[in-house]
């Protein structure tokens, strides 16, 4: 027994020795970044892309030696923290890395739930935050810290509209989304209006619902495919693309189908096969033939995760390239986590034409991207082949 | 009347997963009175072990051309035997040592055991939604304007097929009666001679095999697999088992066909934005009135949980 | 759990506390009455707040540890001997003393103060509840949010054991409570003190916010409490199972109704709250609960619960009017859920219908069933030590989910109603100075 307590006693006070020589070098001056990611809970895919993509950043920085601030090189850490998809994880996860870890800047939370209360922390203590992909209009509205870097709703709904009236001239549509999710939601409303603009009252002929989790459409479709529409507009995440299209085929629907930039991701030809070739979505970027900076982080994160990178992917690098080039153009690194964080801020505000994954983009005084959309269309070998670019 | 018979396939379908996950929940429940929360991610866990089953025998009989539909009964019997030793064992660890506690303290081990295997099932098979095999080549019939899949009629075959085939065990084998002997009183019966533990296994391993079946025919007919599939389809199928009345398992199954055709005909009459909110009052106007199921005994003292 | 398993527990414990001694080490503690704890803790967050900081940098550790230490622990490794250490000096150090030297002279002040009527002296000890609960709080605004929650996840756990624990119902419709309060609440406060596109301008200067609050809150609360009737008119003719379901029909209908609604926006919910739910606030309504539940389960109507609970048909001979008793239950404590759920939304100042969810209903039954039925220290007990481990346990991601529902299993297993269940609140006997024969 006594023996016991002596090595117990004696293997506390090395380790104890051994931590405490971090005084030593504990006072260095480290850049962190806090990631606030949803790991578990409801969308686990987003959280695990959401750090992988941080990984992938945070090896560049290493092998670049730290980021550089006035001709000096700091080194950076990651905070990444777990918010279970849930509104208030985020908001303590935002707290902790704010007060706790003093990160200089906030990437994420992704969905918009969580987005939008943990950016009124972000907000309230003065810490920039960027959302790589919450579409909601509340997240970043009259918050001058928080940005995002997806396009937002009132964008891509009208696009949409105006491309099929452009290109094919249809005049009824249908839409089929999830009532009980924001983004297909607020996309699906913004669709809706441009396209009655377009083509007047009452032409969007089936306007359906489902709630989240349900995996049988079929009442749905069969009135969407009585209604006499022809185009279907599914603004909906790659599972449930899959299930949808697949059904509406079965139930004998051969006209076109239009989905948003959720459908961009290498798993909706996974997922859905045969069935979803010919159909059309807006997105950031067009895997196949893609060029520059956006082919080589493709290949990239190929390489390393051995699977394509969807656009949570795509638009956390741009986040997290953002953050980096805004704390690079720092006059210098105070320490002073109060003033480095109002000057990254400044430096995002003023960022135009950054060159993205993504595409080219500048803020609004919102705290949101100005970017072109483009078209694609999934090819009978299963690509995302470029079809069109809209600019706003 | 086409938009109408559409439906009500569509419905016949949908109902029967309900009706089958149902068939699980009420062997638990009507036989043992617990509530097997965990029975919705059984079903997970049967569709994913379906999931290996199936790509295995594909790799396996590929080559030898075997037709689809014996690599899916195969897949089907394999699957329902593997994932019966699952709920074997969650009776074994989670429900056993609690069969003189509160009911109700079951139904937290359950809900537990559900989140257990859900997340093992992350971190097995990752966070990435899976794709199920298509045995069948899906063939689209056009009868007088109604759409039919030839998956359709598979589906509503195959769980008919077995809801009869349990018909037949409760009521017409020694097991069968020792079951409904046991939902009589599980305090009495085992003095004569029936062992409650291996009813309660047998219960179970009916329950999940049964789950596991389900969970390959729901792979059929939507086919991404996601680790929380099994969560909102188990807690419908709780209330359609529990609509059903006790002590009737085929009442739970045709509260589930009830409940599959009251979602997909609220969603073609009103609009579907309406959807739960109109099928979940029906519910509820349906147990003030019914309080106690369509098939259940009123014996209310002994629902104590 | 089976009395022969208790009689080996108990047994082990005692063997374990002779052989190890700690009735010669922690012995002096039994004569600390509550006031020498309080006395403890406010040394030592004095001490936190004066050299915390210093002590901390001694340690090697970057900061003061805001959570006791969990949150570096299993992130840092290295550091847990800091941490542990810093725990020893910063809080046990300073309880042991006060236990060891100033036991007496606390006692003898706290057989003064027990001579002054209850009310007074429990207002007195919650002040100085409040006081250190604030200054340790104030160290870090982490631990505000923490507390926050948690002190709202004590009104949820606590209004749920009315229903599930004192009258023995399976109720899985306290989201929908929830969700009602906090839609109410926060509708109220948005029409009168926000500028808002919902709503329009704001009707009342926002100085005014934190005195109507609590109208809102209450409002918040009376419409859960309505809504409950839905659950409560059905649960005269059935019970048990049946009341599950029409509990769980209820909470699905709730979430589908606010959907639905394009006022209170839908599935995109409601943004811009005043943060008015700060920790004076919360703290407040969190003992207004716990006294008022505790008063409500042992008055007759709680008593009548309990009857309903073990046997209605008995307790309809016995001239308890069931009905009357289920419907007031009900409300009662579809009210403090409504309270809880305005106080959520207005800590977050953002709702969402997605956040009332059957996750967050199996956080509460979790809460519940962990700290056990029928017991107010109970399910403080749970609401605390469920948040506290969630937070500790978060930076291991994935295995905080087998960690947790394995605890969970465990405890069912071996203590099937839960840790302290069936237990009575008697704030006088917590507060009774100690030792002095």
């Amino acid at each position: 027994m006594k023996k016991l307590s002596l090595i117990l006693t004696a293997i506390f006070f090395t380790l104890f020795a051994l931590s405490s020589s971090g005084w030593c070098w504990g006072k260095k001056k480290i850049i962190k970044i806090g990631i606030n990611a949803p790991i578990t809970g409801d969308i686990p895919k987003v959280g695990e892309n959401t750090k992988n993509t941080a990984k992938m950043w945070l090896e560049d920085i290493e092998k670049a030696g730290g980021i550089e601030i006035a001709g000096k090189k700091y080194p950076v850490e990651l905070v990444i923290e777990d918010n279970e998809a849930q509104a208030e994880s985020a908001v303590k996860v935002n707290t902790k890395m704010i007060t706790e870890d003093e990160v200089i800047t906030v990437i994420g939370p992704q969905s918009s739930k969580q987005a939008i209360p943990a950016g009124g922390v972000a907000d309230s203590y003065a810490t920039p935050m960027i959302s790589p992909w919450s579409t909601n209009p509340d997240t970043t509205k009259d918050r001058p810290y928080v940005f995002r870097g997806c396009f937002l709703d009132p964008f891509q709904g009208p696009m949409l509209a105006n491309f099929v009236k452009e290109e094919f001239g249809f005049t009824k549509a249908a839409v089929l989304y999830d009532v009980a999710s924001d983004y297909p939601k607020g996309l699906a409303e913004y669709f809706k209006q441009a396209w009655e603009k377009n083509n007047g009252e009452g032409s969007v002929v089936s306007y359906e619902s489902f709630t989240t989790k349900d995996a049988d459409f079929s009442s749905q479709l069969t009135k969407i495919i009585n209604s006499g529409a022809e185009v279907l507009f599914v603004p909906q995440y790659y599972n449930e693309v899959a299930l949808i299209v697949k059904q509406a085929r079965e139930l004998g629907w051969k006209k076109p189908i239009l989905g948003s930039d959720s459908w961009g991701s290498s798993e909706t030809i996974t997922l859905c096969g045969s069935d979803c070739y010919g159909a059309f979505f807006s997105t950031h970027y067009a895997s196949a033939g893609a060029e520059g900076i956006t082919k080589e982080f493709i290949d990239r994160y190929k390489k390393k995760y051995s699977y394509v990178p969807d656009d949570v992917c795509a638009l956390t690098w741009d986040s997290l390239k953002l953050a980096q080039k805004a704390i690079e153009a720092l006059v210098e690194f105070s320490g002073d986590i109060k003033k480095d964080r109002e000057n990254v801020k400044k430096n995002l505000a003023e960022i135009a034409n950054f060159e993205g994954v993504t595409g080219n983009m500048s803020f609004t005084p919102d705290g949101d991207p100005v970017k072109c959309a483009i078209i694609v269309k999934i090819s009978d070998a299963g690509e995302f082949r470029f079809y069109k670019s809209v600019c706003p | 009347m086409e938009y109408f018979l559409q439906n009500f396939i569509n419905a016949l379908q949908w109902g029967s997963f309900y009706a089958l996950i149902a068939l699980g929940y009420s062997m638990v429940y009507s036989i043992l009175m617990l509530f097997n929360f965990a029975h919705g991610d059984i079903f997970m866990s049967g569709a994913y072990i379906g999931f290996c089953i199936a790509s295995l025998f594909i790799f396996l009989f590929g080559g030898v051309g075997a037709p689809g539909w014996l690599v899916m009964i195969l897949t089907i019997i394999v699957s329902m035997f593997l994932t019966s030793f699952i709920g074997v064992l969650i009776e074994k660890i989670g429900y056993r040592p609690l069969r003189n506690a509160p009911r109700a303290s079951a139904a937290i081990t359950g809900l537990m055991i559900g989140i257990i295997l859900e997340t093992s099932n992350i971190a097995i098979f990752g966070t990435k939604r899976i794709a199920f095999p298509p045995l069948v080549e899906t063939v689209t019939y056009n009868i007088a304007g109604i759409f039919i899949t030839n998956k359709k009629i598979i589906i509503v075959a195959i769980s008919l097929f077995l809801m009869a085939g349990l018909h037949f065990f409760i009521e017409k084998t020694k097991w069968g009666m020792a079951m409904r002997a046991m939902s009589y009183d599980f305090f009495i019966v085992p003095l004569m001679g029936v062992s409650l533990n291996v009813i309660a296994p047998l219960t179970f391993a009916i329950g999940s095999a049964l789950a596991a079946a389900a969970g390959i025919l729901y792979g059929l007919a939507y086919p991404v697999l996601d680790p929380y599939m099994g969560i909102l389809l188990g807690w419908k199928a709780f209330v359609a088992a529990i609509l059903g009345g006790r002590g009737s398992i085929l009442g739970a199954a045709l509260a589930g066909f009830l409940l599959g055709f009251i979602e997909i005909f609220t969603a073609m009459i009103f609009p579907s934005t309406l959807r739960d909110l109109i099928a979940y009052s029906i519910i509820l106007i349906i147990l003030t009135i019914r309080p106690h199921g369509f098939f259940g005994k009123a014996h209310s003292s002994s629902l104590r949980l | 759990m089976q009395p022969r398993y208790f009689a080996t527990f108990y047994l082990n414990y005692k063997n374990m506390k002779r052989i190890i001694g700690f009735k010669k080490i922690l012995g002096f503690f039994s004569a600390m009455p509550a006031l020498g704890w309080l006395f403890g803790f406010f040394s030592a967050v004095i001490i936190e707040y004066l050299i915390g900081n210093n002590i901390a940098w001694l340690l090697g550790l970057p900061k003061i540890p805001v959570l006791f230490g969990f949150l570096i622990m299993l992130k840092k490794p290295l550091l847990i001997p800091g941490a542990l250490a810093y725990i020893i000096i910063v809080y046990l150090l300073p309880l042991t003393l006060t236990a060891r030297f100033f036991s007496g002279k606390i006692n003898k002040l706290a057989a003064k103060l027990y001579k002054l009527p209850p009310p007074v002296y429990t207002v007195f000890y919650l002040i100085f509840l409040y006081i250190i609960i604030d200054i340790w709080a104030g160290m870090s605004d982490y631990r505000i949010v923490t507390l926050k929650l948690t002190f709202i996840a004590i009104i949820l756990t606590l209004s749920l054991n009315v229903i599930n624990g004192y009258m023995g119902e399976f109720s899985c419709s306290h989201t929908g409570f929830m969700a009602l309060g906090a839609y109410f609440a926060s509708t109220v406060t948005l029409i009168l003190f926000t500028n808002d596109k919902l709503f329009g301008e704001a009707l009342l200067p926002s100085y005014l916010a934190p005195f109507l609050f609590p109208i809102a809150l209450i409002i918040g609360g009376i419409a859960a409490a309505l809504g409950s009737l839905l659950v409560a008119i059905p649960s005269f003719r059935t019970r048990g199972d049946y009341l599950a379901i029409i509990s769980l029909a209820f909470m699905f209908i709730v979430k589908s109704l606010i959907e639905n609604l394009e006022v209170l926006g839908g599935a995109r919910g409601m943004g811009g709250q005043h943060p008015l739910a700060n920790l004076p606030t919360v703290f407040i309504w969190t003992i207004l609960s716990i006294w008022i539940i505790n008063n409500f389960v042992t008055s007759i109507i709680g008593k009548a619960t309990n009857a309903v609970r073990d046997n209605e048909t008995a307790a309809n001979a016995m001239t308890i009017n069931t009905r009357r008793t289920k419907i007031v239950t009900f409300m009662f404590a579809a009210f403090w859920a409504g309270v809880a759920g305005g106080l959520f939304a207005h800590v977050l100042c953002y709702v969402n219908p997605g956040t009332f969810g059957i996750k967050k209903l199996a956080e509460i039954f979790t809460m519940v069933y962990f700290g056990g039925l029928n017991s107010i220290v109970g399910s403080i007990i749970g609401a605390v030590a469920f948040n506290l481990a969630s937070e500790a346990l978060r930076p291991l991601e994935l295995f905080k989910w087998i960690i947790i529902p394995v605890i969970m299993i465990l405890i069912m297993i071996y203590r099937p109603t839960g840790l302290v269940a069936f237990k009575e609140f008697d704030i006088k006997k917590i507060l009774a100075p100690k030792g002095d024969k």
